[in-house]
């Protein structure tokens, strides 16, 4: 029987490919969990310096330290 | 850890390849074309090595009701799911050059292929139900009901085939299997097993991370 | 309220709402009707090969009938704003799949009878001595896609795309029940004895009670939201 390395290579090829593509998958969407991470972390300490500044329509604000933090 | 798994699999991989093309002789009957085997086998016994992983992890989850153990088996049932894919396209080139066709309904490729859809189900489900914990739930159920289904399936199947009906001719391995031929195989399989591993731990840590940072 | 009361009045709630609207039974009905012209014009007048795929084209029309039927289970509850009912009830929830199972069982039954006897009308089937090998097949067959088509379109009532996610689901988990009863419908169409199909019914027996397990097991994890 001829040895039909043509198929043998397009299987293993066939493997590389998947498996490489489930890799760069995760990869990818470890990433993004990262970056909304860091975009939250910005956004809380963001918001965490400008609530220093006093109200202006009157209704009593909470002081930063007594609020509840926020979850991630 | 993850990534000591991911080394180690990478090593692992290594060695499979050296002994699928080193070790091992060319094949009498098939020829050189046979090596797909040493790719083609070991995933299925990763797949169905997940598979019970993630059936486990799914009867615990559902007495402990532990977020880790959910994780556990989502990973595991789409790894395997994945490995059983990488099965049934390798199983298919191999098959072209051997029976002269990609696909035939026998008790083996029809079998894998039902399982394969069933779990692809079970990755439909999860997709779709955004609540974390309905979704722990209801995959739980799920997989158990696909992993308990597997016998009936390979039973039914085989069943279908053979009675009433003359076996196949040709047969991917002998019986008695050549002791290097059987080395190169169980080699393989602790490589991809390895790669499994890695792949399950990584997407239970990222299901973990997105969990966390979605919340 | 005793389990078995409790699992009575959920299957006569079903079937006294299905007596008086008739909406699923008449819909299947109609259904079953369309399939066989389908099959009819599909397969072409061949008497032959009509015959020979008789027993897969029953079987189709028993199982796409079912996915039909099956995948309302729990639509009445679902419009009717009765799921969270169904979430409060008391005691152990598998009552409730026993009802709902034993309701879709008799819907189910009727449907199979009318579409068997279409075959038998359209195609010329000579049932004869086969009839009660078959009722066996049928009844066995028929509780298994039901035990696997309630406890899934549970899960699939509350989510998105349930119209499409539940013969996802339930179809190729049913692939041994359909196996099994084909080759016994046709070993006893071609007038096999039973004895002859009795691996078979061992499979759809197993399958029933392992079906049937899980239902009854995990039915209460189902029905907590």
């Amino acid at each position: 029987m001829p040895d039909n390395w043509g198929f043998v290579a397009a299987a293993y090829g066939l493997a590389a490919v998947v498996f490489g593509a489930y890799w760069r998958r995760l990869a990818r969407r470890e990433r993004e969990i990262a970056a909304v991470r860091t975009d939250r972390e910005a956004v809380r300490n963001d918001r965490a310096s400008r609530s220093q500044q006093p109200s202006k329509a009157g209704h009593p604000r909470p002081e930063p330290a007594s609020r509840p933090p926020l979850q991630p | 850890m993850t990534t000591l798994l991911g080394w180690l699999a990478g090593l692992g991989l290594v060695a499979g390849l050296v002994m699928g093309f080193g070790v091992a002789p060319r094949e009498v009957t098939q020829g050189n074309v046979q090596r797909i085997m040493y790719l083609h086998v070991p995933a299925v016994w990763v797949a169905y090595l997940a598979f019970t992983v993630g059936s486990a992890a799914s009867i615990a989850y559902l007495a402990g009701r532990r977020a880790g153990a959910d994780r556990l088996a989502h990973a595991a049932c789409e790894v395997g799911t994945v490995f059983l894919g990488v099965n049934i396209a390798t199983g298919a080139i191999w098959g072209k050059p051997t029976w002269g066709t990609w696909w035939t309904w026998d008790a083996r490729l029809t079998s894998v292929a039902v399982v394969f859809v069933m779990f692809l189900a079970y990755l439909l489900l999860r997709g779709a139900i955004e609540d974390r914990e309905r979704g722990a739930r209801y995959g739980a159920v799920l997989s158990i009901v696909a992993a308990l289904n597997i016998p009936l399936v390979h039973f039914s199947v085989y069943w279908w085939r053979t009675l009433h009906q003359p076996p196949s001719l040709l047969k991917p391995g002998s019986s008695t299997m050549p002791r290097v031929i059987l080395t190169a195989l169980l080699v393989n399989f602790a490589a991809q097993a390895l790669l499994g591993a890695y792949f399950v731990a990584r997407r239970a840590r990222l299901l973990a991370a997105e969990e966390e940072a979605l919340a | 309220m005793t389990y078995a009361r409790r699992a009575l009045a959920v299957a006569w709630k079903d079937l006294v709402v299905e007596r008086r609207s008739k909406e699923t039974l008449n819909a299947l009905l109609f259904f079953s009707l369309a399939l066989l012209f389908v099959f009819q014009f599909a397969l072409g007048p061949d008497r032959e090969r009509l015959a020979a795929v008789l027993p897969g084209l029953l079987w189709l029309a028993f199982i796409l009938s079912g996915v039909l039927g099956l995948g309302r289970a729990f639509l009445v509850e679902r419009e009717n704003d009765c799921w969270e009912a169904l979430l409060l009830t008391p005691g152990d929830k598998s009552a409730i799949y026993l009802g709902k199972l034993a309701g879709s069982l008799v819907l189910m039954a009727v449907v199979e009878t009318l579409v068997l006897a279409l075959f038998v009308l359209f195609f010329n089937v000579d049932l004869g001595p086969a009839l009660p090998g078959l009722a066996l097949v049928i009844g066995l067959g028929t509780v298994g896609i039901a035990a696997v088509g309630t406890l899934f379109a549970a899960m699939t009532a509350q989510v998105r795309a349930r119209e499409l996610l539940f013969p996802v689901l339930l179809l190729p988990v049913l692939v041994p029940v359909l196996l099994g009863t084909v080759k016994a419908t046709e070993a006893l169409l071609l007038r096999e004895p039973l004895a002859a199909v009795a691996h078979w019914l061992k499979l759809l027996v197993a399958a029933d009670v392992i079906y049937l397990a899980i239902g009854l097991l995990t039915f209460d994890f189902i029905l907590e939201g």
